[in-house]
C-alpha cells in the first residue's frame, strides 16, 4: 500500500517534471532561420526595400507598434495611443527607459527624427506616400517649409501626429523601426543611403547586430538589456540556404526554421523531428485584362472568360491543393475578406459560351469568336521561372480554345514582362501581388494608382476606396470593403486565380511558436523570436 | 619576354577590353527590363519617386552618356555603386565574394588536371584495353552531363542519402573552421565544376600522347633499349603535354562561367548568386563589374598559357 502510494507520487512527480520541462522556457542556444536570398546590407528601417533586409531590421529595431497574428496593431515602443474623436490626431505615449544598443535612451525625439526623415525633400527611400497625409508633409517635402506641423513632440515620452483627414491605414504604418537620432542627425538625409550605420545598425530591439557575411549568414545576439525582457535564445542566425536543397538542410539540422515550396512538402513532412505549418498568405495571383482594349471593355467578356477557366483544377492539380480559388482581391487571411454576395464563378463552359453569344460574339471562319471586326484572339504574357505558372498558362489556353478564344502564349523573362506591363503593351498577363497588413486597396485599384494595370476606372470603386481610408471604425470599414469586393467581383478587371498559401518547416526542438499560425506565420513575422526557446 | 608581355597588355589587351566593355554595356542596357522594376507594387508611390530614382542611378541619360560616365569611373578604378537598395560599392560586393569563386575555380582546375592527366596517360598507354574503354565511356558522360544535374545527383547521394557531406553552403555561423570541414564543403562543388575538365583533359591527354607515342624518335628510343616507362614518361610525355597547356588558356573562361551555375546550386558564397541576381535585376554596374573582372582574368589566363608554352617547349621564343 505504502509502496504503491510512493509509486503514484513518484509518477506524479515525474509527470510534473515532464510538464514543466515542456512549458518552462530554457535559455540559451542558437536558432537558425533559413533564407534563400542574401540580404543587401541595407539594415535601415526607412530605406530598405528587400524582405531579407527586413528580417534583420525586424529584430534589431522596435517600432511604435507591432502587428500581431490577427493583423492588429499592438503596443511596443508606444505603451498606448489615443486617436482623437475626429480621427485627425494620434497621440503615442512611449515607454520610459527603452535603451538603444549603445545605451542611449529612446525618446520622442528619435521617433520624430525617424518620421521627419521620411518626409525630407532629399529622402531617397520609398515610404513618403504612406505619410503624405500628415499635416504639412507636402510643403516640407517640396522644400516650402522647414517644419512639419503634423509631427509634434509633446514631451520626451509623448508624440502627436496630425493628419489632414482621417486615414485608417496610417496606424499600421507606425511599425517602422525607430532610428537613433543621436547617431544619424548629423548626416545629410541625401547621404543617409551611404552611411556606414546601415551595415552596422543600432536599434532598441531584442537582438543586437553582430556580423553580416555576404551570402553566408547574419549573426545577431540576444540583447541582455532589452526593455521587454531578454530573448530566450542566445544567438539568432539568418543562414543562407540553396532553394533546391532545403530538405537536406532540414534533415541535417542545419536550419531550425525555413519556408519551403509546395514541391518539397511531401519530402519534408515525412522527416522525423520536423513539423510543417501551412497557412494562408496575404497574396494572390491573377490574369489581368487590358481594359483599354475595346474587346475587354465589356464586363461580359471578362466574366465569360472567368467562367470558362477551370480554376479549381488549377488549384487542385497544378498547385497540388496549396492555394484557395480567389474571386476578389482580398485574401481569406485578411480581416476584410468576405464571401457574402461574391460570385464564385464556378467552372461552367456552357454558361461562358452562352454569355459570349448573348454579348454578340459569333465564331468566324476559323472558329475564333468575332464581333464588329474584333477577334477574341490575344497574347497572354507569362513570366518565366515558375513551372506552376507555365502549366496554368497551358491549361488556360486549352480552356479558352474550347470557348473559341485563341490565346497566344508569350513566355518572357520577368523584368522584360514588367516593361511591357508598365508600357501598357499587353493584352493579358499573369502575375501576383503580396499585400500589406492593412486591407486598403488604394495602391493597386484606385484609378490614380500607378499599379492599376488593367486600367480599371470605376467611380463607385474609387468612392468606396476613399471612404474606406477615411473610416476609422473597423466594423464600418469592413462593410465598405465588402461592398467594394462585390463591385470588383462583378466587374472583374482581372481574373483572380488563387490566394497564396505559405509553408514553413520548423524543427521540433523549437518551442513557443504559434502552432495555429495566421498569415504572419508560426513566428508571427519575427515577433516570437524573443520568446521562443530551444529544447535539447 | 617582358617586352612581349607588355606588348600583349598594351597593344592587344587594352583595345580588346575597351571594345568588349563597349559592346557589353550596349547589350546590357538595351536589353528589355529596367533597374527600377523592384519598385513595382510599392504602395502609394508617385511617378516622381521613380523618376527621381532613375536620375539618381543615371539611367535617365542616353546610352553614350551612361557609357562614358562608367568608363570615366573605371579609369579611376571605381566600379561605381550597385543599383540595389543598399547602394554599396560594386568593388566591395565583388571583393567579398571573389575569394570563394577563386577557391572553387582553382580547386576544380586542380581536380581536372590532377585526375585528367594521369587518367589520360594510362588510357593511352593501355589503348583499347577494358580500362581505356571504361574511361572513354565515362569521359563522354562527364563531358555531356549538365553541371546542375550532376551537382544535384551528388547532393542527393552524399548529403541526403549517405549524409556524409553538408548540403552545400559554407561553414555555419559558429562552426569551427577546420581544414577537413573546409574540404567537406568544397568537395562537391569542386567536383561538379571540375567534372567537365577532368573528362576533357583526359581525352585530350590520351589523344595527344597517342599522337607522339608512334613517332620515329620514340621508336629510336625504344630501339636504344630504353624501358617503355622511360620512353613514355621521359620522352613522350613532355611533348604530349604541350597542346594540353594551350588548353588551360581556353578552359579558364569556361571554369569561371561554370562557377556561376555551380555556386547557385550549392549556395557557395561566391560571385555566382550575385551575378545571377544582377542580371535578373538589370543591375548594370554589377553586371559590368563582374564581367570586366572576368575579362581581365581570362586575358591574363591566356597570357599565362602562352608563356608556359614557351617554358615547356624550348623551340618557342617570344621576342
Amino acid at each position: 500500500m505504502n509502496r504503491r502510494l510512493i509509486l503514484v507520487l513518484l509518477l506524479l512527480l515525474s509527470l510534473s517534471v515532464v510538464v514543466s520541462a515542456a512549458d518552462t522556457p530554457v535559455q540559451g542556444g542558437t536558432f537558425r532561420y533559413g533564407i534563400t536570398v542574401n540580404p543587401r546590407g541595407m539594415f535601415n528601417p526607412i530605406l530598405y526595400t528587400e524582405v531579407y533586409d527586413g528580417l534583420v531590421i525586424d529584430v534589431v529595431y522596435d517600432g511604435l507598434i507591432y502587428i500581431d497574428g490577427n493583423l492588429q496593431p499592438q503596443p511596443k515602443v508606444a505603451k498606448a495611443w489615443e486617436i482623437s474623436e475626429d480621427g485627425l490626431e494620434i497621440t503615442f505615449y512611449l515607454n520610459e527607459g527603452i535603451k538603444f544598443h549603445d545605451g542611449v535612451e529612446l525618446t520622442a525625439k528619435d521617433v520624430a527624427y525617424t518620421y521627419m526623415t521620411i518626409l525630407h525633400p532629399e529622402y531617397t527611400g520609398v515610404r513618403y506616400g504612406n505619410f503624405e497625409v500628415l499635416v504639412g508633409a507636402e510643403e516640407y517635402k517640396e522644400g516650402k517649409a522647414d517644419t512639419v506641423p503634423g509631427i509634434e513632440i509633446i514631451d520626451d515620452y509623448t508624440i502627436k501626429f496630425k493628419v489632414k483627414e482621417p486615414h485608417a491605414p496610417l496606424l499600421t504604418s507606425f511599425g517602422y523601426g525607430i532610428l537613433p537620432s543621436h547617431l544619424l542627425e548629423d548626416i545629410p538625409v541625401g547621404e543617409l543611403e551611404q552611411a556606414a550605420f546601415n551595415l552596422n545598425p543600432i536599434g532598441s530591439g531584442p537582438f543586437k547586430f553582430v556580423e553580416f557575411m555576404t551570402d553566408q549568414h547574419v549573426i545577431l545576439e540576444a540583447n541582455d538589456d532589452y526593455f521587454f525582457g531578454r530573448p530566450n535564445i542566445d544567438t539568432l542566425v539568418y543562414q543562407k540556404v540553396a532553394q533546391d536543397t532545403i530538405p537536406i538542410y532540414l534533415q541535417q539540422n542545419r536550419v531550425d526554421y525555413v519556408e519551403i515550396s509546395a514541391e518539397q512538402y511531401e519530402q519534408v513532412k515525412s522527416m522525423p523531428g520536423i513539423d510543417v505549418y501551412i497557412y494562408e498568405a496575404l497574396s494572390y495571383n491573377y490574369i489581368c485584362f487590358n481594359m483599354r482594349q475595346e474587346r475587354f471593355a465589356d464586363a461580359a467578356v471578362r466574366q465569360a472568360i472567368t467562367y470558362g477557366f477551370d480554376r479549381q483544377t488549377y488549384v487542385d492539380v497544378i498547385l497540388e491543393g496549396f492555394g484557395i480559388v480567389a474571386n476578389a482581391p482580398m485574401p481569406t487571411a485578411s480581416w476584410a475578406y468576405t464571401s457574402e454576395g461574391v460570385d464564385d464563378y464556378q467552372y461552367n463552359p456552357e454558361l461562358a459560351a452562352q454569355i459570349l453569344a448573348d454579348a454578340g460574339w459569333a465564331p468566324g471562319a476559323d472558329g475564333v469568336l468575332e464581333k464588329d471586326g474584333m477577334r477574341l484572339e490575344f497574347e497572354f504574357l507569362v513570366p518565366e521561372g515558375s513551372r506552376q505558372t507555365e502549366q496554368m498558362a497551358l491549361l488556360f489556353q486549352q480552356n479558352m480554345e474550347d470557348l473559341g478564344i485563341k490565346v497566344d502564349l508569350v513566355f518572357m523573362e520577368f523584368s522584360a514582362a514588367v516593361d511591357r506591363v508598365d508600357a501598357r503593351e499587353f493584352d493579358t498577363f499573369t502575375m501576383g501581388w503580396s499585400l500589406g497588413v492593412d486591407p486598403d486597396p488604394h495602391g493597386i485599384w484606385h484609378s490614380t494608382s500607378l499599379w492599376n494595370d488593367p486600367g480599371f476606372y470605376n467611380d463607385e470603386s474609387d468612392r468606396l476606396i476613399e471612404a474606406g481610408r477615411r473610416e476609422t471604425d473597423p466594423e464600418k470599414r469592413k462593410e465598405i470593403y465588402a461592398e467594394w469586393q462585390r463591385i470588383i467581383n462583378r466587374e472583374l478587371p482581372t481574373m483572380f486565380l488563387s490566394y497564396g498559401v505559405t509553408l514553413s518547416a520548423v524543427n521540433q526542438r523549437v518551442k513557443g511558436i504559434d502552432t495555429d499560425p495566421g498569415p504572419l506565420g508560426p513566428l508571427v513575422s519575427r515577433e516570437l523570436l524573443r520568446t521562443i526557446w530551444l529544447e535539447d | 619576354m617582358w617586352r612581349y608581355i607588355l606588348r600583349r597588355i598594351f597593344l592587344q589587351g587594352i583595345p580588346v577590353l575597351l571594345g568588349f566593355s563597349f559592346f557589353l554595356f550596349l547589350v546590357v542596357t538595351i536589353a528589355p527590363g529596367s533597374p527600377v522594376t523592384h519598385l513595382r507594387g510599392v504602395p502609394n508611390l508617385d511617378t516622381s519617386v521613380i523618376e527621381q530614382r532613375k536620375a539618381q542611378l543615371g539611367i535617365d541619360q542616353p546610352f553614350l552618356v551612361q557609357y562614358v560616365r562608367w568608363l570615366g569611373r573605371i579609369l579611376r578604378f571605381d566600379l561605381g555603386l550597385s543599383f540595389d537598395s543598399a547602394r554599396r560599392p560594386v568593388a566591395d560586393l565583388i571583393k567579398e565574394r571573389m575569394p570563394a569563386t577563386i577557391t572553387l575555380s582553382v580547386a576544380s582546375i586542380i581536380l581536372g588536371w590532377g585526375i585528367g592527366i594521369p587518367v589520360g596517360i594510362l588510357s593511352a598507354r593501355y589503348q583499347y584495353s577494358v580500362f581505356d574503354y571504361v574511361i572513354t565511356f565515362l569521359a563522354f558522360v562527364g563531358i555531356s552531363i549538365p553541371s546542375f544535374f550532376f551537382g544535384l545527383i551528388l547532393l542527393y547521394v552524399f548529403a541526403l542519402k549517405l549524409n556524409v557531406l553538408p548540403a552545400g553552403g559554407f561553414f555555419l555561423a559558429g562552426e569551427v573552421r577546420t581544414l577537413a570541414g573546409f574540404i567537406s564543403y568544397l568537395l562537391l562543388p569542386a567536383l561538379t565544376l571540375g567534372l567537365g575538365s577532368i573528362a576533357g583533359v583526359a581525352r585530350y591527354m590520351r589523344a595527344s600522347l597517342l599522337e607522339v607515342i608512334n613517332q620515329d624518335y620514340l621508336r629510336t628510343a625504344r630501339a636504344k633499349g630504353l624501358s617503355e616507362r622511360i620512353v613514355v614518361y621521359k620522352h613522350a610525355l613532355r611533348n604530349a603535354l604541350l597542346p594540353i597547356l594551350t588548353l588551360l588558356g581556353f578552359m579558364i573562361p569556361s571554369i569561371f562561367s561554370g562557377a556561376v551555375i555551380v555556386e547557385s546550386i550549392f549556395a557557395w558564397p561566391g560571385l555566382g548568386s550575385l551575378a545571377i541576381q544582377a542580371v535578373n535585376e538589370r543591375n548594370y554596374p554589377v553586371i559590368m563589374g563582374i564581367n570586366m573582372m572576368f575579362a581581365v582574368l581570362i586575358f591574363f589566363g591566356s597570357i599565362i598559357a602562352d608563356i608556359s608554352y614557351a617554358f615547356a617547349d624550348p623551340r618557342i621564343r617570344y621576342e
